[in-house]
């Protein structure tokens, strides 16, 4: 009996404290996405780098629909901890450019990120932190690469394809002037 | 004697005419804190997503961290910032409590022109994951109100705007998603709040 009340009681503490797990596909916010979902997905287009990409596997797509919009691509794993989330080794964001485009950089507010302007690929695009981070104008799409260094993101750019196409060098799509001038309506 | 004392003081002062003005301004450049220094890309862990200005130290920030939002608690690992090119170990931590909670880390900057003196920190809410594999805290990904990022942001932010601080958003951008213990990934939606700060604490 005594027992009984302690597992009863070890079960309710955990359903106090305990918080969810991973999220469930259909779930508001981010999930888990695949490639086939990817590939149904045409509420803006989608670009990826490819099953591998700088030697880094893809090893998860997810789909992000709340306070953000917008389509991931994770290549390479880590290990979290703890208190202690991690940073893949790279990442391509897919992002409508009706919510996401360089001209949010054009701001009178102090304390606003200052782009490094570049062409990539043939299209406007930006570095952002040191060049760990590069943003690029394609059709109603921006594409945003995460990495360690300058170097690994320009290689991760340049093998940037629309989802499902074979790899390929050639310029990416120009971006919608509506992207450049930051008027697109979702 | 007085003319070895005379080129001490004349050397100091050269050193000072000519030595680089400290760089006196907010420096927002890296975006994210850090598993410890070097600061890389590969140890980071949070996106930073608030910003304390005009009185902003990182003790008044504490502060008034647990007076309006009531994160008391200072439990949680030590992580690190970069500003001005270097890495620095954080200042504090406050949490809303042990379990699954608010938590943020805070380290403060010199004063800027602009914004007066300022303090960073990456808010989130994260949970204690027990099951089905104890890890210990994860922060949320999904939720119709944002990440768990995102929900650390926008609590202090009704918090402190309830209290009467101005508060307005800048974008950054910087939504790198992160992986957690429970195996799901959480992203900052890249705003970034930044709340005025008073001079006297509570």
């Amino acid at each position: 009996m005594r027992i009984g009340s302690i597992a009863l009681a070890l079960v309710g503490i955990c359903l106090l404290f305990a918080g969810s797990g991973p999220a469930q596909d259909g779930s508001p916010g981010l999930s888990f996405f695949d490639v086939p979902q990817a590939l149904a997905f045409h509420e803006f287009p989608l670009y990826d780098a490819g099953d591998r990409v700088d030697g880094l596997p893809l090893v998860a797509v997810l789909r992000r629909d709340d306070t953000a919009d917008f389509v991931s691509f994770v290549y390479g794993d880590c290990t979290a901890g703890d208190d202690e989330g991690c940073a893949p080794p790279a990442e391509v964001q897919v992002w409508p450019a009706c919510r996401r485009n360089l001209r949010l950089y054009d701001s009178p507010l102090s304390g606003t990120p200052a782009p490094e302007p570049t062409k990539v690929r043939g299209v406007p695009a930006a570095f952002f932190e040191d060049g760990e981070r590069l943003e690029l104008q394609t059709g109603i799409s921006t594409v945003v690469v995460f990495a360690a260094n300058r170097t690994r993101v320009l290689r991760i750019a340049a093998a940037l394809r629309p989802l499902g196409a074979s790899p390929s060098d050639r310029p990416l799509p120009r971006p919608d002037p509506g992207a450049l001038a930051g008027t697109l309506r979702c | 004697m007085r003319r070895l004392g005379r080129g001490v003081l004349s050397i100091a002062a050269s050193v000072l005419l000519t030595a680089a003005p400290a760089a006196a301004h907010f420096d927002a450049t890296s975006k994210y804190t850090y598993r410890g220094c070097p600061g890389t890309e590969e140890n980071r862990v949070d996106p930073i997503n608030v910003v304390f200005t005009v009185w902003g130290t990182w003790g008044r920030a504490v502060s008034q961290i647990e007076s309006h939002a009531g994160w008391t608690d200072t439990s949680g690992s030590a992580q690190s910032f970069v500003d001005h090119g270097s890495c620095y170990a954080m200042h504090a931590q406050q949490a809303s409590g042990a379990g699954t909670r608010f938590h943020i880390r805070v380290r403060g900057q010199h004063p800027d022109a602009t914004l007066g003196w300022t303090a960073t920190g990456d808010a989130h809410h994260e949970d204690l994951v027990l099951f089905p594999t104890p890890c210990g805290h994860a922060v949320d990904s999904n939720g119709a109100q944002g990440s768990g990022f995102d929900q650390g942001r926008d609590e202090l932010e009704a918090r402190f705007t309830a209290a009467g601080h101005p508060a307005h958003r800048v974008w950054w951008g910087n939504t790198e998603s992160f992986k957690q213990c429970d195996g799901d990934y959480a992203a900052s939606d890249g705003w970034t709040v930044f709340i005025e700060l008073h001079q006297v604490n509570h």
